[in-house]
């Protein structure tokens, strides 16, 4: 199968300016400034194929999000090269962002001070896609969530569970080929997370879009993704699936020792955060 | 209001201590036209409002929802500006005409759509100065200090606190022939008949030249601006 995300040697670093206390001392800081370099991620090269969801896991700092913000065009890399649906992402392309979306769940995309119908609209205009299509295309999708009652209301007056439904309906109307998932049922209850899983089970299986997936709940991993990737202080440290993974580690285990996927993961960052 | 009350007190004033009945060969009835229209015309073409939002959306990550998308933050917001600036507008032009003919002032009404259209045009070059302005919060956590001290100097510029004619040779024509004056100078002075039509058409060339100018900065400052840009926020 083909791959759709390719990269290689993909490295981004960050330089902070480290902003000494006080105010003489800040004064002195504009001649005197001191950086520091963290590697977020660390020559990664990775091969995604099309249709997979893949599911990227770490510890808080360990990379993830900058490898999704890279592969969605949102960051330039330091260095190393990455292929996107054939384009550089951060070369911000429209024919590249036309088939690309990405869903960060701490942060709201959609218009704040108008109704999510009218942002749908704009949207629409935005990809130029036909309006008539976009307006059954988010009937559809609020009739599967479960949120037509909300449409109308401004965005800041809804719930975050709605909030969170109106922003998938927003990065699903354009039909994109690459979805990237930052942490989607974040803040959710149990039901709404459960609720949002099966929704989004149900639309890969339907349209198969590539997915690559981050999340700090190993059920979202668990359920969605057909592969793993596991990063650590910028690298990835195991590519392959869930089950292989699991297996692996039960089979280090004692005989009548068995864990579970959660526990597997719990196990590894607990290893990582010592190790840091 | 009260900034086109005080100068039109100004300027009442100045020609009750003026030894003639006009000042560089113009009337107290044009300099208070001047100052009403000015008013007017000053109003459309500023745009700190959108320019200090530009500037958080850039600061506070905002920019993300923009950056993925097959859209520009620049038409973004100047689809934004012009829409606000043409609803202002019309409802807004009800009072200095009311004014006019109130007070009989002298006033070219058939000259003001061409004004208008300067006006209008000059706005792209404003905004794209905003832009410029939202780029550096691309490496500088507070820029506020920035549109302040940039609306002073445009103010000066545009010709809104005093007919630019009036500035000694060779400010005079250095000043008026800078694209600035183009936001209040040039359609006031047109529709109050203190200049003609060439240095309208002059206002326009010299608008377009700091667009191509400013646009190209704009381009680059942009491109540099998201090279180090880290995604804050998400």
């Amino acid at each position: 199968m083909k791959n759709v995300i390719e990269t290689h040697d993909l490295q981004r670093i960050y330089q902070t300016y480290q902003k000494p206390e006080g105010l003489v001392n800040s004064i002195k800081g504009i001649w005197e400034r001191k950086y520091d370099s963290k590697i977020a991620l660390d020559k990664t090269s990775i091969k995604i194929e099309a249709g997979k969801i893949i599911g990227l896991v770490g510890a808080n700092g360990a990379g993830k999000t900058t490898l999704l913000k890279i592969l969605s065009g949102l960051v330039t890399p330091s260095s190393g090269d990455a292929s996107v649906l054939g384009y550089r992402p951060w070369e911000r392309k429209n024919d590249f962002l036309r088939q690309m979306s990405i869903l960060l769940g701490q942060k709201n995309q959609l218009w704040w001070d108008i109704s999510p119908l009218d942002s749908y609209a704009l949207l629409a205009r935005i990809y130029d896609l036909d309006v008539t299509h976009a307006r059954k295309k988010v009937d559809e999708l609020a009739s599967v969530l479960d949120c037509k009652h909300v449409l109308n209301t401004q965005l800041r007056r809804l719930s975050l569970g709605e909030r969170m439904k109106m922003e998938i309906i927003g990065a699903l109307l354009h039909e994109p080929k690459i979805l990237f998932l930052d942490e989607p049922t974040i803040g959710l209850d149990i039901v709404a997370q459960e609720n949002i899983r099966h929704f989004l089970a149900k639309y890969v299986s339907e349209k198969e879009p590539t997915v690559i997936l981050t999340s700090h709940y190993m059920d979202d991993i668990a359920t969605l993704a057909d592969s793993l990737l596991l990063i650590s202080k910028g690298k990835i440290v195991y590519q392959g699936t869930v089950e292989q993974f699991t297996n692996n580690t039960n089979s280090e285990l004692a005989h009548d020792e068995k864990v579970d996927f959660e526990e597997v993961i719990r196990r590894f960052l607990e290893t990582e955060s010592r190790v840091r | 209001m009260l900034t086109t009350g005080i100068e039109i007190l100004l300027w009442v004033a100045v020609f009750k201590g003026a030894k003639s009945a006009t000042i560089a060969g113009f009337s107290e009835a044009n300099y208070l036209s001047y100052a009403l229209w000015s008013a007017f015309f000053a109003r459309i073409a500023t745009s700190w409002m959108y320019e200090f939002k530009m500037v958080e959306e850039v600061s506070s990550g905002s920019i993300n929802s923009i950056i993925v998308r097959p859209m520009s933050f620049y038409e973004y917001y100047l689809s934004q500006l012009m829409g606000y600036k043409v609803v202002t507008t019309f409802i807004s032009l009800i009072i200095p005409i009311a004014a006019v003919f109130i007070f009989d002032l002298p006033t070219d009404l058939s000259r003001l759509p061409l004004a208008t259209l300067l006006c209008f045009y000059y706005l792209f070059l404003v905004h794209t100065i905003s832009f410029i302005i939202s780029t550096m919060a691309f490496h500088f956590t507070k820029i506020s200090s920035l549109t302040v001290a940039k609306n002073l100097f445009m103010w000066i510029l545009m010709g809104e606190l005093f007919p630019l004619d009036l500035l000694p040779e060779p400010y005079k024509t250095w000043v008026i022939s800078l694209p600035f004056a183009s936001g209040t100078f040039t359609p006031v002075a047109y529709i109050t008949g203190r200049i003609g039509l060439q240095t309208v058409i002059e206002g326009f060339m010299s608008v377009t030249i700091g667009l191509v100018v400013l646009n190209l900065i704009g381009a680059y400052l942009w491109r540099r601006g998201l090279n180090t840009y880290v995604g804050t926020g998400a």
